[in-house]
């Protein structure tokens, strides 16, 4: 391969947050510098700096690692020994598995969160604008967009909820469908239970109450969420109205009981309700399940949730390690045929070159000829330097001999065909 | 010219498409399969319309041959289907209703070409809306039979707390299902008890009484007793969710015994007439 593609990074593996603070580079990779140097070894480079990773992408020829990192701990005023523990170095066709990995979400903190993708798309339209990136970068991105595509659409390593807050959300979707038309009521205001009730204002619901036992507190999340804050002691009268009850109050017994619950469900005329009890100890009485149209979930309830669909997403990304590995080969082939693209211009321009000479004698010895001979001979000297070609093209682009590597064959076909003589010859005239 | 055989073929064939397409869409959680399969279903419906309108089968205006009562409940079954995808955009609604269609159409082939001479009783206008009222709304049971279906299995795993896998993601919410009951069983009931009673109006010229112990009367007023009942409870005592799930599961299992076994194996002047 006339150039090589190295990737130098840390991630959330092999590196604490405070070493990926220490050598991120966000303030480096500002849009004038947001690329390596560019020198004889790297002519291409993309660097991707998110809070779980930091890489850096090259492409060119010599000592690029050595180079990367030097560069990568100087901007980070460090030493490039302080910076090599944590790192992980991948060659050529690693490194564009990584890439594909990374691109696929599949070498993420969760597997299968969306956000890696926008931040490498992020990263690379830094790196054109900046133009630092070359035909191998732009064609391995590209190929690292569609591979992220191809996994999120052939697998289901993306499909189900990761986080508590956004599986009640999908429960709640499975049990009311469109939110549109439906009510929630915070009680409480936990962490976990404000991410959900965000979750479900996104999901589309129409009005979010907000019951603490500091209205105050209330009010200023109701404005957060566009809701109506409601008194804490009124929150059982306030029941009847909302479908999606969230509870993390630090009440140290249940706050809605069954026996509240019956005659919520008479006056809602048994309409389905949803309570997600985020509180420990639980604020919600667990013989409220039993009820007909009333489905809880309590906090270890929601981590079963998550926790099944953490699985689901395992076996989902060894599919989408195949699908990787699938197309790695892909580019791989593709990069292999640029080594021979140069190789296969010359032989082609050889054989014309030829052609064109021998024509130009056999037309003088001839004497004036009518123009269908003269087509007639120029069709059959064409036709003869296409078969004459075909056996060495095909030679350089299938890989002749299985053992032998591209370097290997090039070398013969420029050997055999004397084409470094007559390129010279022919850029010397 | 299209013949009554080529037809009913263009028309299996388009079922067996619509439900290898829907189902592959339904398992394989691809969206643009199962709308394929249900326009393909659609189609196949149109076909089945033409079929009927050309009248082709001469068994259909005549009575009730075997052929001609599973067509008719076919047509009506994919009907109901057809409209339900059109209302709620859930493919799955069709590509049920399409399988219980394309199955009834299936037992009806092999008797189509049964002609039946009609006994004059049978050529009443009542006669025509006990049977239309009766097949509409045994459509929309089958209808409510699959949404309580779906519903049973969901919410039992929801309420147990166990995890909804494979295609079953992508089936209609809870809510959307209970919608589908009550609008099959407030559609139905109304519908059935209109085909029961013009039944018992028309049995009095027909056979000399109103009543006349027949088993298949007999187990159709029990049906519609329970019918009353799940209707009743529907709308004056706000059921929903699993018991009316339940009921319309129960109610259209007794709907099936009494059209695969009343009608077939028991003596009853409700028996398929053949040849």
């Amino acid at each position: 391969m006339d150039s090589d593609i190295v990737l130098v990074g840390l991630n959330h593996r092999t590196a604490g947050v405070d070493i990926r603070e220490r050598f991120a580079l966000t303030e480096y990779c500002d849009p004038e510098r947001w690329a390596l140097p560019c020198t004889d070894a790297i002519r291409e480079s993309v660097i991707l700096s998110t809070c779980n990773r930091v890489e850096l992408l090259a492409a060119g020829k010599g000592d690029l690692e050595e180079q990367m990192l030097r560069d990568w701990a100087h901007v980070r005023h460090a030493t490039p020994s302080e910076l090599a523990p944590y790192v992980y170095i991948y060659k050529n066709q690693e490194a564009v598995r990584h890439l594909f990995s990374v691109a696929s979400s599949l070498d993420s903190m969760v597997v299968g969160e969306p956000q890696i993708l926008g931040q490498l798309k992020a990263a690379y339209r830094k790196a054109v604008s900046n133009h630092s990136t070359g035909a191998i970068l732009n064609r391995l991105l590209h190929k690292a967009f569609s591979v992220a595509k191809r996994v999120r659409t052939e697998t289901s390593v993306a499909s189900s909820a990761v986080s508590i807050s956004y599986a009640a959300v999908a429960l709640a979707k499975r049990i009311f469908g469109d939110m549109q038309a439906h009510k929630a009521m915070l009680a409480g205001a936990g962490e976990m239970a404000e991410l959900a009730a965000r979750h479900l204002l996104q999901a589309g619901i129409s009005e979010i109450l907000v019951a603490n036992r500091t209205l105050a507190r209330g009010e200023a999340l109701a404005r957060q969420f566009s809701g109506r804050a409601i008194p804490f002691e009124t929150m059982t009268h306030h029941l009847a109205e909302v479908d999606i009850v969230i509870t993390s109050t630090a009440a140290q017994e249940s706050i809605i009981r069954a026996s509240d619950i019956r005659a919520v469900l008479k006056m809602r005329k048994n309409r389905p309700m949803f309570f997600i009890d985020i509180a420990v100890p639980r604020n919600v009485d667990p013989d409220v399940n039993g009820l007909d149209n009333v489905y809880l979930y309590d906090i270890d309830d929601l981590r079963e949730v998550v926790e099944e669909n953490m699985a689901v997403r395992r076996d989902e990304a060894a599919k989408a390690r195949e699908i990787v590995s699938e197309e790695v080969q892909h580019f791989s082939t593709w990069l292999a045929d640029l080594d021979v693209q140069p190789t296969i211009v010359d032989l082609i321009q050889r054989g014309e070159s030829l052609a064109q000479k021998e024509l130009e004698k056999t037309l003088k010895r001839l004497g004036p000829v009518d123009s269908g001979t003269r087509a007639a001979l120029e069709a059959m000297v064409e036709a003869l330097i296409h078969k004459f070609n075909h056996a060495p093209l095909m030679f350089l682009k299938n890989g002749g001999m299985a053992q032998e590597g591209n370097a290997q064959r090039i070398s013969l076909v420029r050997r055999i065909f004397d084409l470094d003589a007559s390129c010279s010859h022919s850029e010397g005239q | 010219m299209i013949s009554p055989e080529f037809s009913t073929g263009l028309t299996l064939v388009l079922y067996s498409l619509a439900l290898g397409t829907g189902f592959a869409g339904l398992l394989a959680r691809q969206p643009a399969w199962r709308k394929c399969g249900c326009v393909l279903a659609v189609t196949a419906f149109a076909c089945q319309t033409l079929t009927l309108a050309l009248g082709f089968h001469k068994a259909l205006p005549d009575g009730l041959s075997v052929g001609a009562y599973f067509q008719l409940m076919a047509w009506f079954v994919v009907l109901c289907g057809s409209i339900a995808w059109a209302k709620m955009r859930q493919e799955s609604t069709l590509i049920f209703a399409a399988l219980l269609g394309c199955l009834l159409f299936l037992l009806s082939t092999p008797y189509l070409t049964s002609v039946v001479r009609v006994p004059t009783f049978l050529s009443k206008p009542f006669y025509a809306l006990h049977i239309g009222a009766l097949f509409l709304s045994l459509a929309l049971l089958a209808m409510a039979f699959a949404a309580g279906g779906i519903f049973l299995f969901l919410e039992s795993r929801i309420k147990s707390k166990r995890s909804v896998k494979g295609f079953w993601k992508d089936m209609p919410a809870l809510s959307l299902l209970d919608k589908v009951n009550a609008f099959t069983v407030l559609t139905g009931y109304p519908l059935y008890t209109l085909g029961i009673f013009s039944g018992i109006v028309w049995a009095k010229p027909a056979f000399g009484a109103f009543m006349t112990g027949d088993p298949k009367e007999v187990l159709s007023i029990i049906i519609w007793l329970l019918f009353s009942l799940l209707f009743y409870n529907r709308l004056t005592r706000n059921w929903k969710g699993r018991k009316p799930a339940q009921c319309a599961v129960g109610i259209f299992f007794l709907c099936l015994f009494s059209i695969l076994v009343v009608n077939t194996l028991m003596p009853s002047h409700h028996a398929f007439v053949r040849n």
